[in-house]
């Protein structure tokens, strides 16, 4: 045995080995391993969706640091298959996450359903490709319309309807751990950072500007705040006894460590006796001395000061903030005018120089320099607060990208039901639509009316799943046949008791009624159009979803399903 | 490559390692704790170690679950110094009490919302039965009343005493006797020790020592020389808990361990030699934030690799780079008259023995808090490099004291010198000594433990009934809701409070054991016999529906002595009230839900990367 194996590998090793050829796998929908692939990852997204859903701890198996967390972009980005497919979905969906921020999820649930239900009906992949793009453009026209039923107009004139925004999008991540009166606050604060960031006067041209978090750990979440302006870190025990506001300030972004780093890997040659150390921090002086004769009472440097230079600058009475980080650059520079310097070697240009306010503020155990222009500002700080470093990363995530929601309503100010009632209305809405134009649709397709309605039938059962998900305690998910909205029965609350086991539909719009008409999600029913809800006021949702972001996540569910369904053969090279 | 662990939603695994975490510190909870050791098998290096914090620290858990408990409880750690076990040891209690709930089929959305409930229970609890400081003062005048005198009990208070008369106040609102010492305090000086509404800080102090009352008592006399010393500044009665030091002595017998108002520092064989010279004068001093070498270069500091030194004649009577930079540090500190360099880094050996040669002291890996409270009593800025030193930069007045030869006890020599400055500096040192090496990091943690107890009871001005006292009345109040929900659920038919209840009384069960574990630990219980007399506990407080008032009469009379909660021994006599920290117990058992919850609702782990793991239920993507 040994000394075959022995010969084996000699051969191996005196035979020149050829590349092996690629592999290539025809219709690779149809193998079994990929399809378990799909569902695994449907299943691992499905069920961290909501604000019921399961978190998922993210590691890397060798005592790296561990992400608990049930958001999108994280879960997606931890994933790296062997395999195309998923990586193409993952890639686009990612794409999705970071333009809008919001509805990764959404879309990765929906596309996967798309893909899953397109192999269960027996139909051609070129058939359902054309039918789910008619029906995508179905669906995006009727959002657009302005008697959409799953639509609500936000009124910038109370804060109300952003606030609601704000806490669906705060509410649906778990991990964040927080109670009503938490979300509550945090909810408010996002507005309240948003609104900030809004210019007042508004020139030709509207920038926003931008909010900075720093995320402050064991305190607790009722003690976030948000200040205009930005606060940075300070070194400990600083006066501003005798400095008269506003001071001048010096924004470098170069390194005055004392280093030739932007050398980069070349070679220098010295001489014997020569010392660079002492001759650059010769020049750092002279930087100092400039400064201080053009009077600025504030420097601030991106990366490392020499501890010289901020010596000398401390000791005639220079505030010295190093190590900025990039981060805080650019509101920086829109706070104070300042342009960054990117070298030592010349003398700073008077241009370059910008002003601010500044104040101390004590913050828990830290004090905090407070930087505010004279005028309004566009620049805010919002600290978030929380009890364990898992939940405050997470709550960080959720701010973010509850900000980014709120800026998407400036471009189209309005929302569309959440809890999961745009998409049942959606598919009721689809499937009526599509069984009234089935006789003028199915042949400008190319497709029979049973395709067609097939066809239709698994793109609606998609959208329909994605509500479902919503629910992981085994409860069940219902439609009523009137407004089309979704509804949640508990597992332990019988059909009987419905209308005291859920009141209010998904959105919080419909009230439960004794005539009202249910039927379980996952079976059939009757189409119907959905009754656009008739009240005298506004209507007053209390979950509510992002509409550019789901736009856009429904849009890019349906292509990366298509073009998934549309790939014939996979070619891998092996080698 | 993508590997995920689907855990059974019926026998949630990450809650069972939850809870077999916290079963490791099951016989480390309360005030009678035995040591353990923790043994690498790999290397052979075993640790002693005592408190829950350590023996986490020093498990090293790699899984996920352990991963999260140890990020929590080392945050809990930092901050309070005290309470991890009690966090860890609800956390598996609780997590248990999350895995029954499941195990019954209670949904995982209910469990959450009852048990957020429970812990809101608990905390109002908490806040309505602490007992605030104005209470104790009243408290303590009643029981100093009818008995005059209370009789002290150990040789150690009496010590604490003597100690004490000196910077106690003779205040007319102070009528507790702890002994004959007290009454009899004549000294005027520090009148303003006392709020009116403050109780006395050994009496806290003591009620808050859990079984190490020796830490404790360093704590009391650390936390009152600093009150002392920053008396004329602020009147405060909370002390600057960071100005205290700890300096580690092994070699000398425990009872050598004392507080001494300055800082205390160990030096080595040359550097004993220069401070024998130059101890008991005002000195001059410098401060130094980095290491004291050649080579060092401040943080972000980036050295070109490819620096080249092109010689155009062969001088070989040059002398080494160092050496060059020595000398001219060594010149620089003897213009400046500097007789004491303080570093927060390291010193080269080279330094040492040149500044050793001038009578220059050199102290390394100096507290950053030590130079920084020096530096603003003594004037002296901190800089970076040794170099950058002028005039302005160097402080003045400071005294420099041969503490104790410590020599005679160790093979290699060993010296301690206490750094002061005359204008009070405000820094006091608590020497931790003790024989055995191993027992060092133990005792230092006893007493960090005991400083910071003390310190949160100063600041939150309130205490919460101790001994276990705080879990009953929760208990109590998790099983009277719990038995509300049964009986609503009867009358009405429907099942909605159903599950609230059972929840409920699983969480209370989950403190039950805890004081169980508590009074077990104590060493004079059995489990069976602990949870009997919770339970004659329980049924007492549920015939006589107590009040408030009732339970503070309770605690003030401390007739629990029979019951055994305790942690004084029954030998000796006196009774004495035991009490914890609130704010840091409301936020332990905040801390031990939030992972018991954050756990829970977990369902997958994503194993990213390519560590090699076969385990059965792995799936790959």
């Amino acid at each position: 045995m040994h000394i075959a194996s022995y010969l084996s590998s000699l051969m191996q090793m005196s035979r020149l080995v050829k590349k092996s050829p690629s592999v290539c796998t025809d219709l690779p929908l149809n193998s079994s391993d990929v399809c378990n692939k799909l569902r695994l990852m449907k299943e691992l997204l499905k069920s961290s969706y909501g604000p019921t859903a399961r978190l998922k701890q993210v590691h890397n198996n060798i005592g790296g640091a561990v992400v608990t967390t049930s958001t999108s972009s994280v879960l997606l980005q931890a994933i790296s298959s062997s395999h195309p497919i998923v990586s193409l979905i993952k890639g686009s969906i990612l794409n999705h996450v970071s333009r809008f921020s919001d509805c990764g999820l959404f879309a990765s649930v929906f596309c996967l359903s798309l893909i899953e239900e397109a192999g269960r009906c027996d139909l051609s992949q070129n058939v359902i490709i054309r039918v789910n793009k008619h029906l995508l453009s179905l669906c995006t026209a009727h959002l657009q319309q302005e008697d959409c039923g799953c639509k609500v107009q936000l009124d910038f004139c109370s804060s109300q309807s952003l606030i609601t925004l704000a806490r669906s999008v705060i509410s649906s991540k778990p991990t964040c751990v927080l109670s009503e009166p938490e979300s509550a606050h945090i909810s408010r604060l996002a507005v309240q950072a948003f609104l900030l960031t809004v210019p007042c006067n508004i020139p030709d041209k509207v920038r926003l500007g931008r909010t900075v978090t720093i995320p402050m750990e064991g305190h607790s979440v009722l003690e976030s705040a948000v200040f205009p302006g930005l606060l940075l870190d300070t070194p400990e025990n600083i006066s501003l006894g005798n400095l008269c506001s506003p001071l001048r300030m010096v924004l470098f972004s170069a390194s005055l460590a004392g280093d030739l780093s932007e050398l980069g890997d070349g070679r220098i040659e010295v001489h014997q006796g020569v010392d660079t150390d002492s001759q650059i921090v010769d020049q750092l002086l002279e930087l100092g001395k400039q400064v201080l004769k053009d009077e600025v009472k504030l420097f601030v440097c991106q990366k490392v000061i020499h501890p010289v230079l901020q010596h000398y600058l401390r000791c005639n009475g220079v505030i010295v903030i190093e190590r900025l980080g990039i981060s805080l650059m650019e509101p920086l520079i829109q706070l104070t005018g300042a342009q960054p310097v990117a070298t030592l070697h010349t003398t700073v240009p008077w241009e370059a120089y910008g002003e601010v306010h500044v104040s101390v503020r004590p913050f828990g155990s830290k004090t905090k320099l407070h930087l505010h222009p004279a005028g309004k500002t566009t620049i805010c700080t919002m600290i978030l607060c929380h009890r364990n470093e898992t939940m405050l990363s997470e709550l960080k995530l959720v701010c973010q990208k509850t900000e980014h929601v709120l800026r998407l309503t400036l471009r189209e100010p309005c929302a569309l039901l959440g809890g999961g009632c745009t998409e049942t209305h959606l598919a009721a809405y689809v499937r009526h639509q599509s069984k009234n134009d089935v006789s003028e649709s199915s042949p400008v397709l190319g497709c029979s009316q049973t395709e067609y309605l097939l066809a239709g039938e698994a793109f609606c059962r998609s959208l329909e799943s994605v509500a479902t998900s919503l629910e992981h305690d085994d409860g069940a998910s219902l439609i009523d046949l009137t407004h089309a909205h979704h509804w949640t029965l508990p597992s332990d609350a019988t059909e009987e008791h419905l209308e005291d086991a859920a009141a209010l539909c998904g959105c919080g719009v419909v009230q439960s009624c004794q005539n009202k008409k249910w039927s379980y999600l996952n079976t059939e029913y009757a189409e119907f159009s959905p009754e656009p809800l008739l009240t005298a006021s506004p209507l007053q949702p209390t979950v509510l979803d992002s509409f550019t972001a789901k736009v856009n996540a429904l849009e890019v569910a349906v292509e990366t399903a298509n073009l998934v369904l549309d790939v014939r053969y996979v070619i891998q090279d092996v080698n | 490559m993508l590997e995920g662990v689907v855990i059974n939603s019926r026998q949630h695994v990450g809650l069972q390692k939850l809870s077999a975490l916290s079963g490791r510190i099951r016989s480390s909870v309360g005030p009678f704790k035995n040591y353990k050791f923790i043994q690498d098998e790999s290397s052979g290096d075993s640790v002693l170690v005592c408190s829950c914090f350590r023996i986490i620290e020093n498990l090293e858990p790699t899984c996920a679950v352990g991963q999260l408990v140890y990020e929590t409880v080392r945050g809990h750690h930092k901050q309070y110094h005290t309470g991890s076990g009690c966090l860890l040891f609800l956390a598996g209690g609780w997590s248990r009490a999350a895995l029954d709930s499941l195990r019954r089929g209670i949904s995982v959305k209910h469990i959450i919302t009852a048990m957020s409930e429970g812990i809101d229970i608990c905390l109002d609890v908490c806040k309505k039965f602490s007992v605030s400081f104005k209470d104790l003062a009243v408290m303590e005048k009643c029981t100093a009343a009818p008995g005059g005198t209370k009789k002290a009990s150990t040789d150690a208070s009496i010590e604490m005493a003597n100690f004490h008369d000196k910077c106690l106040s003779k205040s007319g609102q102070r009528k507790v006797k702890l002994s004959r010492h007290f009454c009899e305090a004549k000294s005027d000086m520090l009148s303003t020790v006392r709020h009116p509404d403050q109780p006395d800080m050994i009496v806290i102090a003591e009620s808050l020592s859990h079984g190490c009352e020796k830490a404790m008592k360093l704590a009391v006399e650390a936390a009152q020389m600093l009150l002392k010393t920053n008396q004329q500044r602020i009147r405060d009665p909370l002390f600057d808990i960071s100005k205290m030091l700890t300096c580690l002595v092994s070699g000398l017998p425990e009872d050598y361990a004392c507080v001494v108002e300055g800082c205390i520092l160990l030096l080595s064989d040359e550097q004993a030699a220069a401070a024998h010279v130059v101890k008991q004068q005002p000195l001059k001093v410098a401060l130094i934030t980095g290491d004291l070498s050649q080579t060092y270069r401040h943080l972000g500091f980036k050295s070109l690799p490819g620096e080249q030194c092109v010689c155009e004649d062969l001088d070989l009577s040059v002398s080494s780079k160092e050496d060059e930079w020595v000398d001219k540090v060594v010149k620089l500190l003897l213009n400046l008259e500097v007789k004491l360099i303080l570093t927060a880094g390291l010193v080269s050996q080279k330094v040492i023995q040149h500044c050793c040669r001038h009578q220059i002291l050199v102290v390394e890996k100096v507290n950053s808090s030590v130079l920084k409270t020096i530096g603003s009593s003594t004037g002296a800025i901190p800089v970076n490099y040794a170099t950058q030193l002028t005039e302005s930069c160097v402080g003045d007045g400071v005294n420099v004291e041969i503490w104790r030869d410590l020599s005679s006890y160790e093979r290699k020599s060993l010296t301690a010198v206490n750094i002061s400055t005359g204008r009070s500096s405000g820094l006091v040192t608590v020497v931790v000594t003790s024989c055995v090496h191993g027992k060092l990091q133990a005792l230092e943690d006893q007493f960090w433990a005991c400083a910071y107890r003390l310190y949160h009871a100063l600041k939150d001005r309130a205490l919460l009934p101790g001994a276990g006292g705080a879990e009953l009345l929760c208990v109590h109040q998790l099983q009277k809701q719990a038995e509300h929900d049964r009986v609503k659920d009867s009358k009405t038919g429907s099942a909605a409070n159903l599950y609230r209840g059972l929840v409920l009384q699983l969480m209370a069960d989950g403190l039950i054991d805890y004081i169980a574990a508590v009074m077990v630990n104590t060493g004079r219980f059995t489990a069976a016999n602990a949870r009997t007399i919770v339970s004659k506990q329980l049924t007492e407080f549920h015939r006589d529906e107590i009040s408030t008032e009732k339970f503070l009469q309770l605690v003030s009379q401390s007739k629990r002595e029979d019951a055994g909660f305790s942690a004084v021994k029954p030998d000796e006599a006196p009774a004495l009230n035991i009490y914890d920290n609130l704010s840091v117990k409301q936020e332990a058992w905040r801390k031990a839900l939030d992972l018991v919850l954050l756990v829970l609702q977990t369902d997958a782990e994503i194993i990213t990367g390519t560590g090699q793991k076969n385990e059965g239920n792995l799936m790959l993507l």
